[in-house]
Parts: C-alpha cells; sequence; structure tokens
C-alpha cells in the first residue's frame, strides 16, 4: 500500500518532531566521552575525565559510586523477585482455583491495577515512620514490590489462563495433588510470563526515583536514580552537564542492554502501559 | 470448604497481605490524616503536654481568667528532691535536713507560708529575709515549661496547682504537643489562592498533555503504518526510548536541552539570541517544556496501543478501499480512525488519572516553578507534606490534598471495572468447578 501516497511530508513532520529526541540522545552520548569548545557544540577531543566519580570521590556526601550502584542493583533484584514470587502463586489463584469470593478479588485485582498508587505516598511514608521501616533499603523494596505487584499478579493471570486445561486435568487424573500439578505441570508452560515479570519489575525498580527519595533519603540507602537527581538538583548553576550525563549513561547501561536483547517482549509489556 | 479452596486462599494470601498493608491502609489513612493538623512538628506517634509562653499567650488570647493563668506560671511551692538539694547546696545539709524531716512532700500555696516554715526551723541559719525569700523560691514550682509525658500526670500537676475545673480542658488542649484531629484543613485550603492556583495549573496540564498525547500517537502510530517497515521500526524504536530511560536521565537530557548553556542558547547565540535558561524564563516556555516531557513520554504509549489496534484492522477492508479509489485521508478518517474509538477512550481516561497524579518529571524539571506557575495540585500535595524548603512536613494538610487524588482515582479505577468485559474474566475453574 504504497502507490496513492507519498512518504516525504510525513517523514519531515516525524523528523522535526524527532529531532528533539535525536539531538538530546546523541549529545547524551558525544558529550560522556569528548571535551568541547565552550560556546560552541563542537566536540574537540576524547576524555574520559567525566567518569571521574568511578574512581575519584566527588566530595559530595554520598558514600562512593559502587555503594549506591549495589543498593540500586539489591532494589531491583529484591523487588523484582519479591513480586514474582508472589504474583506465580496469587496469579495462579486467581486463573484456575476455585475459592470463596474469586470475582470479588479479580475485580479488586483490576481497580488495583488501574488506581494511581502515587497518590498514597505520604500515607505509606507515615506507615513507614510507625513500622520503623523509613529510611531503609527494606522498607523501598516492600513498598516497590507493594506497588508493582497488581501489575505482575495481571501479567501472570494472564499467561496462566493460555496454559490448555487438559494439561492439568491429566495430572489430576494421574493421582497428583492440584500443588503438584502446578508446581510440575503448569510451571514450566508460564516460564515466558515469569521472565516478563523478572525483567519488567526489575527495569521498574532500577528505575525507580520518587520512592527511594521520599522513603529513603539517606545517604545509605541511596540509589543511583537519587544519586543522579541530588547531583542535578543540587548543581545550582554551576551545574556540569558533561558529569550528569556519563553518570547517567552508567545508570541507564543495564537498562539500554536489557532493551536491545528484549525489545519486542518490552513493547507488548508497556503497551500495557503503567507510566503516563 | 473443598481442599482446594484452602490452596486457593493460601496461593493468594501473601499477595492480601501485601495488599492490605500497602494499599487498603493507606487509602484509609489518607483520609483520616487530612482529618488531623499532623506534621513535623507534632510528630506522626503522639506528643507530651507543655506549657511554653505562647502558649500561654494562646491562653490569654482565648479569654482564661488572669487569675488561672498566674497560677499556671505559680502553681506553688512544693517541698520536693529537687528543691530540697538545691537548698542544701546554697545554705547547708542540716538545714536541707531538717526541712525534709518536717515539711517533705508538702506543697505551700503561698511564698510567705515557705518563709514561715523556714523561720521556724530549729537550726536557723538563714537570718535574713532577704535570703530567706531566695530560699523560698528554690521550691517554687510553675507549670510552664514543665514536660509531661502523659494525661493523667498533666492533669494531677493541675489539679495540684489548683487550677479551675472548667478551664482545664482548654489548657490541656493548648498544652498538647500532639496531633489532634480536626476539620479545619479543607476550610483552610479552600480559603487558599494558591489552591485554586494549582486546580488551575492541573487543568492546563492535564488538558495540553493530554492533547499531544493522544494527538501525536495517533500521528505516530499511522504514520508508522504507512511508512515502509525499515524506517517505522528506527522511529519506533526512537519514541520508545523515553519511556524506556530512568525518568532522572530523561530530565538531566532536557534541563541540558534548555539550560543557558545548553543546545538552544549554544544554537541561538549564533543569531545573536543572548543565552539564558529557555526552560524557566518565562511561564509560557516552562509549560511548554512541561506539557513536551511529558507529552514525548506518553505519546509513545499512544503509539503502541494505536498501532496494535490498526494491524488489527483487516487488510481487506483497506484495500477495498483503495480499489474504490480512497485517498490516504479518507482511508484514515472512514476506515482507521472508527476503528480506534476504544483504544482511544482507553488511552484518554488512563493518561487523564495518571498526569492527573503524576508528579515526578516536574519535580525534577522545574519543581513547579518560576514562581509556582507549573506547580500542579500532586506536586502542591508533595511539596505540602513530604519535602518543603520551611521544614515543617504539613503531613495532615498534605493528605488533605492528596485524599481529593485518592478519590478521583478510586472513582475511576471503579469506572475502569465496569468497562471491562468482567463476566469473560470470571470464568469458572473447571476442575472444581
Amino acid at each position: 500500500m504504497q502507490s496513492n501516497f507519498r512518504n516525504w511530508p510525513v517523514l519531515l513532520v516525524l523528523f522535526v518532531f524527532s529531532a528533539p529526541l535525536l539531538i538530546m540522545l546523541t549529545f547524551l552520548l558525544v558529550d560522556a566521552f569528548t571535551t568541547k569548545v565552550p560556546g560552541t557544540m563542537i566536540p574537540n577531543g576524547l576524555t574520559f575525565h567525566h567518569f571521574r566519580f568511578l574512581w575519584t570521590d566527588l566530595d559530595d556526601g554520598s558514600w562512593g559510586i559502587w555503594g549506591v550502584t549495589l543498593n540500586t542493583f539489591n532494589f531491583a533484584l529484591f523487588t523484582s523477585l519479591s513480586v514474582s514470587a508472589i504474583s506465580l502463586t496469587a496469579g495462579y489463584a486467581l486463573s484456575r482455583l476455585a475459592f470463596p469470593a474469586r470475582g470479588f478479588f479479580l475485580g479488586s485485582l483490576i481497580v488495583l491495577h488501574a488506581f494511581p498508587t502515587v497518590t498514597l505516598i505520604i500515607a505509606i511514608f507515615l506507615i513507614l515512620q510507625l513500622l520503623g521501616l523509613y529510611n531503609t533499603l527494606i522498607g523501598v523494596i516492600v513498598v516497590k514490590a507493594a506497588l508493582e505487584l497488581p501489575f505482575g499478579i495481571w501479567v501472570m493471570k494472564g499467561f496462566y489462563d493460555t496454559v490448555p486445561w487438559e494439561i492439568e486435568m491429566a495430572g489430576v487424573q494421574d493421582g497428583a495433588s492440584r500443588f503438584t500439578v502446578w508446581w510440575q505441570l503448569v510451571l514450566p508452560q508460564v516460564q515466558p510470563g515469569l521472565m516478563a515479570i523478572l525483567i519488567f519489575s526489575f527495569l521498574s525498580g532500577w528505575s525507580e526515583f520518587i520512592l527511594p527519595m521520599v522513603l529513603a533519603p539517606g545517604t545509605e540507602a541511596q540509589v543511583l536514580s537519587t544519586y543522579l537527581a541530588t547531583m542535578l538538583l543540587d548543581g545550582g548553576t554551576q551545574a556540569d552537564f558533561n558529569l550528569f550525563k556519563a553518570v547517567g549513561l552508567f545508570y541507564a547501561l543495564p537498562v539500554i542492554i536489557i532493551y536491545l536483547v528484549f525489545q519486542n517482549k518490552l513493547m507488548n509489556i508497556y503497551g500495557g502501559g503503567t507510566k503516563g | 470448604m473443598q481442599r482446594s479452596s484452602w490452596l486457593g486462599l493460601a496461593f493468594l494470601s501473601p499477595a492480601l497481605v501485601v495488599v492490605l498493608l500497602f494499599f487498603l491502609i493507606p487509602v484509609v489513612l489518607t483520609g483520616f490524616f487530612a482529618f488531623t493538623n499532623m506534621s513535623t512538628a507534632t510528630g506522626v506517634k503522639g506528643g507530651a503536654y507543655v506549657l511554653n509562653t505562647s502558649g500561654l499567650r494562646a491562653l490569654a488570647d482565648a479569654g482564661l481568667p488572669k487569675s488561672t493563668l498566674e497560677q499556671i506560671e505559680g502553681a506553688g511551692y512544693r517541698v520536693d528532691a529537687k528543691g530540697l538539694e538545691a537548698l542544701a547546696a546554697d545554705f547547708g545539709q542540716p538545714v536541707a535536713d531538717e526541712f525534709a524531716s518536717l515539711h517533705d512532700g508538702e506543697v505551700f500555696s503561698k511564698r510567705r507560708d515557705v518563709e514561715r516554715a523556714l523561720k521556724d526551723l530549729r537550726s536557723n541559719p538563714i537570718r535574713k529575709t532577704r535570703d530567706r525569700k531566695i530560699a523560698a523560691d528554690l521550691f517554687k514550682r510553675s507549670l510552664l515549661n514543665e514536660r509531661f509525658d502523659t494525661l493523667p500526670g498533666f492533669e494531677a500537676a493541675l489539679e495540684e496547682a489548683g487550677i479551675p475545673d472548667a478551664d482545664r480542658p482548654l489548657i490541656t488542649q493548648v498544652a498538647y504537643t500532639g496531633w489532634v484531629w480536626t476539620t479545619e484543613n479543607f476550610g483552610f485550603l479552600m480559603s487558599l489562592d494558591s489552591t485554586w492556583q494549582y486546580a488551575k495549573n492541573t487543568i492546563i496540564y492535564v488538558v495540553f498533555t493530554l492533547s499531544f498525547n493522544v494527538l501525536f500517537g495517533l500521528f505516530l502510530a499511522i504514520a508508522t503504518f504507512y511508512l515502509p517497515s525499515g524506517q517505522a521500526a528506527t522511529f519506533r524504536a526512537i519514541w520508545f526510548l523515553p519511556r524506556i530511560l530512568p525518568p532522572v536521565l530523561y530530565i538531566v537530557m532536557w534541563r541540558w536541552f534548555t539550560w543557558d548553556t545548553g543546545f538552544i542558547s549554544t544554537v541561538l547565540s549564533g543569531f545573536g539570541v543572548s543565552p539564558r535558561n529557555w526552560m524557566l524564563d518565562t511561564e509560557l516556555h516552562a509549560w511548554t517544556t512541561i506539557v513536551l516531557i511529558n507529552g514525548f513520554v506518553g505519546a509513545s504509549m499512544g503509539m503502541i496501543v494505536f498501532s496494535s489496534a490498526i494491524r488489527a484492522i483487516p487488510s481487506s477492508m483497506l484495500y477495498a478501499s483503495e480499489v474504490d479509489g480512497a485517498s490516504r485521508l479518507q482511508q484514515i478518517w472512514h476506515i482507521i480512525l472508527p476503528q480506534l474509538r476504544w483504544p482511544i477512550l482507553f488511552i484518554t481516561s488512563y493518561q487523564t488519572m495518571s498526569l492527573l497524579t503524576s508528579f515526578e518529571y516536574i519535580y525534577l524539571a522545574t519543581d513547579g516553578g518560576p514562581g509556582g506557575a507549573t506547580e500542579v495540585w500532586a506536586l502542591a500535595a508533595f511539596h505540602t507534606a513530604l519535602n518543603n524548603y520551611g521544614g515543617n512536613l504539613q503531613y495532615g494538610l498534605g493528605a488533605t490534598y492528596a485524599l481529593l487524588l485518592v478519590i478521583i482515582g478510586l472513582a475511576a479505577s471503579l469506572a475502569y471495572l465496569r468497562l471491562f468485559n468482567f463476566r469473560n474474566l470470571i470464568q469458572k475453574p473447571r476442575i472444581e468447578g
């Protein structure tokens, strides 16, 4: 279907609107590795000076990039593991098992899935203070996992729904308990779903900013998003954007790698949409 | 109950606990907090009872009789360990010991009585009247600046000071440092001009960003549908990046782009335009940037959803229209757009919700500036309760702002439930039936 249609006006419009993004992405890469003549956009030399935060202390009150990176990794990993583990059982229950008030739980799941959780941040902040989990990484992990959970259960339920009933019926026929059927016969069928949730919630945890900022502002629980944001917001007028971009690239590296590897899968999941 | 019922509930229980703790309780608590005056000053866990000078002034303003105020300030003279220690230090241990043996634990209401008691001591080393006055003052006990951790303790102190029953509730209320229930938050917020400004800002923000998201998302989806697959994939990948990149990095790029040493300034300085911060120099620029920042992320969601909806249209329909001589625009208008009615409704309602409640990008980009011009409702709630320059975080007031968003969110999510094909969802499990 290309006959009665000229591409170039559309391409031009697309290009004009994409220009800011293209410029920002290009200079994200260029500026992180080069020096420039002040007042121009033209690089005049390669440098790794902007990545000095990796081997020197920036004297910015944080406890070093590697500690922060480890925190971020732990945060993303444990969030992702908890979400996956809980979704794996809850999704199966909602998809396949008969129990009282199942319809109600399913309805609640949809409501929770649609509910804008960021509005609860004030109450959650106070709850963590009462629980004594304020300003700890564990506290943020628990909250992040909880807020990701409706999405995880929703996706997992979708995957369980596609597993043929015959598999389970055959298992039950042969005398296996429902638990054994789930563990040995159904779980292998939903591995793609499990992978999807693991990856998605890991990315989501890695990128999360509001929760660590509000719930764990201290140095010890700092993650890369708050590390970069502190740099960005406290910079004043003397902002060193080359440094910010280098930190940003370092921060986004796992995200970009995962994106390149799982591009098509991720596009489908994001289609469900959790970001504005 | 069948055994599988138990298995189902057991499988569901971890999720239920988490949902209860971090969804249901916070929703309810937001409602509760909105009716309190909770803040950094009052603390979260309750407080103590302290009357200080400003409290006393408040009591005077509230019309408490002068006599009661004086009673608070000079609540009498009590012979206790603290006073005796001071007496021993100033006038010698023997005096203190004898005074203790005669009057320990006693309470005198007038200083003259204390002086007389001191004068009557057998070993009488305090000869001068002036010294006796000083000695008596060592036992003076005032309710002022005295800290009581419990209500009974405070009430007992009021009782001893002989404060009239009628005045006690008011005094207790003023002295309490913890949070209390109140309904004043709502009236207070309504009376603030800034509240209406936030509401206006929110409407501007949602309307413009949403229009950009939907229209540009549609454009992206339709354009990439007609473009050769290589070009289409490239543009889809470019537009997908803002969604996948961490928000903080995304805003770093935008801040650089608009900074006074950044891209726009540098390029325009070649044309003689003086460098400036293009994000924050005027309200118009701030709004444009905010709409674009959110729009570039939001449009990609529209793009993905609309694209898959367009691909679901049977291609025979499109071929047939082409055979009948329809132009591309006619094809879009008469075939594609009607098919996209539901996806457009979905994106509109979903993004209205998330735009109303999200503040992450605005906080990182303009933080509500310049001069509060881009302070939207959700950001105001966040600033009031969790992040302000004054340092006194007003949880109660912030929760009142948030409550409105929570209510809108709940209503919209329930509406969402009705739109869903729910009957399809609750198909009965086939094994137990």
